[in-house]
């Protein structure tokens, strides 16, 4: 009730001219009435009346929380988070090694950014993670469906076809050394043509096209409520070229991210993004760094950086909430994302196998 | 600029205001600072009554001046040092987090400002069983993570590890996590609101859900502001401004310490780093700590990771070697 005017969601002229003429709470405008209001300001009625119905929802959602009411704020304690935490799952990507780096997989709710320079594998990544997100429950998936937003043009659907039926394959594998019951019932709801039929595609040519589309998917999530992946193939190019006014790139950048985590967080769905790279040149030398800027870096919660060394590609582990920096090797078979096949003879070390999750305590500076 | 309303005090009727109004005086500070004598000329009042009224006026709106010395008896008396789990950052922040005051992070994508938060808030909840409410507006709150940072310390504590001892210890790290409250605010319009209800509980003393609430952690402020700064539109930085004042007011009424993470940007591709969000944002905090990794490129991995002081209102500022974050 003793809100002030400036934090309402008024539009900005409306607020100035309840300011110029002295309005301070949320409560004085709601003693004035509508058709008060109107005389004091100089607006219509009509408009008054809605002013003071945003406000009047306003006041009264705080205080429904205030006393408890649950409301739609996203609120609880990090105990209840991390039980939900503890029971989500994870979008495998077949490649153990960068599975285990992302601590399970790509995390959902969590918006995930792929960086890489040309013809490393981000868009072969995020075909992989389209299907993989359709694996059902009992082999180790989420179940779910996955939109994909084309900007480059570059998502072949003949190669979603191999990735396909490479992991239909690998779990009729799986049922068959297994042999239950609800592994056999899933797989005839998991062929190809359902896998196909579950990705949402959509095609953007510029950067209007691509904010609209972002807009108009909480919408389209809503009917589909399947929907447990939105990969977005080239956020960095239709921003990147033509553009004079940097500033607004820069608000139109972080009003999509914005956009992308308020959809990850109450769809619960992963948001994966891949960026391309571009060149700082430093005073001695020139280093790749992930393109569009230091500002749109905060964007993402979790960053994965793919690049080459000589012949062998390797992802890197940059930025993460509960993980550690590492980097590993990855190959791109006809199958899709795999493991670097390891060397012939392994030798095991002494002591048990360090759990991989768990960040070794280090002895040098304690907290 | 509270405009005159009838019953606003007694002595103030509906046809004195429309007198008023029709000779320009519409709110307190015009009634006030206007010549009386003049005044009751033009709009036939009485002089005597239009006395009674500012009288009553300069009391009811009117700042009341306190000695210094009233003023630092308060501020001993309500002020606490929060520990923030890490000595050395103690150390840089001059033995801790203060209540009252606005502190902020600021580091480049990956440097770990949300770790440093989650260590905040796992210390606080633990050590000195407080309530914090964390503001998560970029998703990236990782309970596990906390979780893992509750049981670090936990171990730090109790060395023993008899069934008995790791049965408490489990259980003081649920308390502690119940204590944690999150909320997860993407638009600045949510920002505010959840301030205002937590303005709401805590003038009104609601304890079952708050509890003594000691800190507010806003991660990050910068998510929320970007979007409505640039651009010819001048909302945004009046947007800032509001939110600035209810982090302040709130840090000083009800003895919290305010923590909020910025981001930083560049000038130009190759220029120094600087905080975001501009001027006006740098004279809300009133101590800034920068956290950054060594080893820039992100090729060669990154190990040490320093924080130095770049605004206190206590300290020199020096440059402190690496912390370790585990």
């Amino acid at each position: 009730m003793q809100r002030e005017v400036g934090t309402l969601p008024l539009a900005p002229a409306l607020r100035a001219r309840l300011a110029a003429a002295g309005f301070q709470t949320a409560q004085e405008l709601l003693d004035t009435g509508p058709c008060g209001l109107s005389k004091e300001i100089g607006i219509s009625r009509e408009e008054a009346l809605e002013a003071l119905q945003v406000v009047r929802q306003e006041c009264q959602g705080d205080a429904a929380r205030t006393a408890g009411g649950s409301g739609a704020t996203r609120k609880c304690t990090a105990l209840e988070l991390l039980e939900e935490e503890q029971t989500q799952g994870f979008i495998i990507t077949f490649c153990s090694a960068l599975d285990n780096i992302l601590g399970g997989g790509v995390q959902l709710t969590k918006i995930t950014e792929i960086c890489g320079a040309p013809g490393v594998g981000k868009t072969q990544l995020c075909m992989q993670l389209a299907v993989d997100v359709q694996i059902p429950e009992c082999f180790g998936g989420v179940a779910g469906e996955a939109v994909f937003i084309d900007t480059e043009g570059s998502f072949m659907v003949d190669r979603v076809v191999d990735i396909a039926a490479a992991c239909v394959q690998h779990c009729h594998l799986i049922a068959e050394a297994q042999q239950e019951e609800d592994h056999r019932k899933a797989l005839e709801t998991f062929s190809l043509e359902d896998i196909l039929s579950h990705i949402y595609y959509f095609r953007c040519r510029d950067y209007t096209e691509l904010l609209a589309q972002v807009y108009l998917l909480p919408e389209f999530l809503s009917e589909h409520s399947k929907v447990r992946l939105v990969v977005i193939d080239g956020i960095a190019f239709p921003f990147r070229h033509d553009f004079e006014d940097l500033s607004l790139r820069t608000r139109l950048l972080n009003g999509l991210a914005q956009q992308l985590i308020i959809i990850a967080n109450d769809h619960k769905a992963a948001v994966v993004l891949t960026n391309q790279m571009t060149t700082r040149i430093g005073q001695s030398q020139s280093t790749l760094v992930p393109a569009l800027g230091e500002s749109w870096g905060h964007a993402a919660t979790v960053r994965l950086i793919l690049h080459w060394d000589n012949s062998q590609r390797l992802a890197t582990l940059y930025k993460s909430p509960s993980q550690k920096e590492s980097t590993i090797a990855y190959h791109i078979t006809c199958h899709g994302f795999r493991d670097v096949q390891p060397p012939a003879v392994t030798h095991c070390p002494e002591g048990a196998e360090p759990n991989p999750r768990k960040r070794p305590r280090t002895e040098e500076e304690k907290q | 600029m509270v405009v005159l309303r009838a019953g606003l005090c007694p002595g103030l009727t509906e046809d004195m205001i429309q007198l008023l109004r029709a000779n320009g005086i519409r709110t307190v500070v015009d009634f006030v600072s206007s010549d009386l004598e003049d005044v009751a000329q033009k709009c036939s009042l009485s002089y005597k009554a239009l006395v009674a009224v500012r009288r009553v006026l300069l009391a009811q709106f009117s700042a009341f001046p306190a000695n210094g010395a009233d003023l630092y008896e308060e501020l001993k008396s309500s002020t606490a040092i929060l520990p923030t789990g890490s000595p050395s950052l103690d150390q840089l922040l001059d033995s801790g987090l203060y209540t009252g005051e606005v502190t902020e992070l600021m580091g480049a994508p990956g440097s770990g400002k949300t770790q440093v938060c989650l260590g905040i808030a796992a210390s606080v909840s633990l050590g000195l069983k407080q309530h914090v409410l964390f503001l998560d507006s970029t998703g990236g709150f990782t309970a596990s993570r906390l979780y893992q940072m509750l049981q670090a310390q936990t171990e730090d504590e109790e060395e023993q590890a008899i069934l008995g001892r790791l049965r408490l210890s489990f259980v003081l790290q649920l308390e502690a996590l119940q204590r944690i409250q999150v909320v997860r605010v993407f638009h600045v319009y949510e920002v505010l609101s959840a301030l205002q209800e937590l303005r709401d509980r805590l003038s009104q003393q609601v304890l079952s859900s708050v509890g003594p609430l000691k800190m507010v952690v806003l991660d990050s402020v910068s998510a929320v502001i970007y979007p409505l700064l640039g651009g010819r539109q001048s909302e945004g930085l009046g947007l800032m401004m509001q939110l600035s004042r209810e982090l302040k007011t709130l840090a000083r009424e009800f003895s919290l310490a305010v923590v909020v993470t910025n981001q930083v940007t560049r000038d130009s591709s190759t220029g120094p780093l600087k905080p975001a969000l501009g001027r006006s944002w740098s004279f809300v905090p009133s101590t800034r700590v920068l956290l950054e990794s060594k080893e820039g490129s992100w090729e060669k991995g990154t190990s040490q990771r320093a924080a130095s002081l770049a605004k206190s209102p206590r300290q020199v500022r020096l440059l402190h070697p690496s912390l370790g974050m585990q």
